[in-house]
């Protein structure tokens, strides 16, 4: 099967370092803000809980499912800018942006989501 | 009573204000009610930050606190581990505060519960208290005291104007504390002033100034502010330890785990 895989480098470094929404409590190093990554993918679940929300998504890699692990801000901070424990559920079909890892291990700094409706969350533009 | 017993005791009650360096008590404590959130991103010291709008966290930028050769060489040495990816922050632990003066700088939300005998910072991060008497305490004498994250914090009002002093911070022994993600660090023998103010409807204010003896050259001024949130803005649970995909290595190293609960990073330390 197709790879639904998409790199997107954009060339507008700082554009990539601020859009993350993410305020860790931990260092984000292991994350590298000059890229954002955007992919196709199917969500699994949403792990709506502190420090960090995780959206757990899956993509197909060559026939195989591959899962991606991608980390957001608290529930806290997240609800109060319209996020809900609802607001990805599993089997829904998205398109994210995130910062990678930069070891490309499967994971990444959520930077925002389009929802099969059309509708978009966190930074998309 | 007489008109001279009554300007005698007036008297009086003003020379006791101004002897013990403390004006009245408002006639009506400030509203600092509501929910608040820090105005720019948590680096500490926002004026000196390198390069400049930096992200605390992110390699290559630091602050500059007036420090001396010796702590300037350790905050040195945190950036350098900063940029390495080896510099854990120790509230990725999720076991401790961030203490003062960190506490003034976290992020989601803070709500500030002001009453007559002490003023109570809630942050919602952390989550993160401070308490402030404001009863006319001193602090405890130095043998009744040990330094703890959040130290001891004792102040008054002078108008609207909350001053607060704190003492006894654990401040960096070569963990535990930092005051923020650059690597910033502070000693045991630092303590702060604080005066603090609704500067317009939507902005509190709190002006510190730092002393550190032991790793200052010279008293550090730093201003935080702080935007209200909308009305009826919720503050919630913040369990840091619920669900922390982020451990540190024995390395120093923050991991990211896979839903399984194992790390995913290619290399662990």
């Amino acid at each position: 099967m197709k790879s639904t895989l998409m790199v997107v480098l954009l060339s507008v470094a700082g554009w990539a370092i601020a859009s993350s929404p993410l305020r860790a409590h931990h260092s984000g190093a292991m994350f590298d803000r000059e890229k954002v990554v955007e992919l196709k993918a199917t969500v699994k679940e949403l792990q709506w809980s502190n420090p960090h929300i995780w959206i757990q998504v899956i993509t197909q890699e060559n026939g195989a499912p591959k899962e991606w692990s991608l980390e957001g801000g608290s529930p806290n901070t997240l609800s109060r800018q319209g996020w809900r424990s609802t607001t990805f559920k599993p089997g829904d079909e998205v398109t994210v942006r995130f910062n990678p890892m930069k070891d490309g291990t499967a994971a990444g700094a959520f930077v925002g989501a389009k929802l099969a409706d059309g509708k978009t969350i966190g930074r998309w533009d | 009573m007489t008109v001279r017993a009554a300007v005698c005791g007036a008297i009086c009650v003003l020379t006791i204000a101004l002897v013990s360096g403390q004006s009245a008590k408002p006639a009506t404590l400030p509203d600092w009610s509501g929910a608040w959130t820090l105005d720019g991103p948590t680096v500490f010291d926002g004026s000196t930050v390198q390069p400049k709008n930096g992200r605390a966290g992110e390699p290559g930028v630091r602050e500059f606190p007036p420090y001396n050769d010796e702590w300037e060489a350790l905050y040195r040495k945190h950036v350098e581990m900063i940029k390495q990816g080896t510099l854990p922050d120790p509230v990725s632990f999720c076991g401790t505060p961030h203490g003062f003066p960190r506490l003034m700088n976290l992020p989601d939300v803070y709500e500030f519960a002001v009453t007559p005998e002490k003023v109570i910072i809630l942050g919602e991060n952390g989550p993160n208290i401070l308490r402030i008497y404001t009863d006319g305490r001193k602090h405890p004498d130095a043998a009744d005291l040990w330094p703890t994250y959040s130290g001891a914090s004792v102040g008054h009002w002078e108008g609207d104007t909350l001053v607060f002093t704190t003492i006894s911070l654990k401040g960096f022994s070569g963990k535990d504390v930092l005051v923020d993600r650059t690597g910033l660090i502070l000693s045991d023998a630092s303590r702060a002033t604080t005066r603090m103010r609704k500067i317009d409807p939507m902005t509190l204010e709190a002006q510190m100034v730092i002393e550190d003896a032991k790793a200052l050259k010279a008293p550090w001024r730093v201003t935080k502010r702080y935007r209200k949130q909308p009305a009826g803005t919720w503050a919630w649970d913040y369990a840091c330890a619920e669900n922390n995909r982020n451990p540190v290595s024995s390395t120093g190293k923050t991991l990211t785990l896979g839903p399984d609960g194992k790390p995913i990073d290619k290399v662990v330390d």
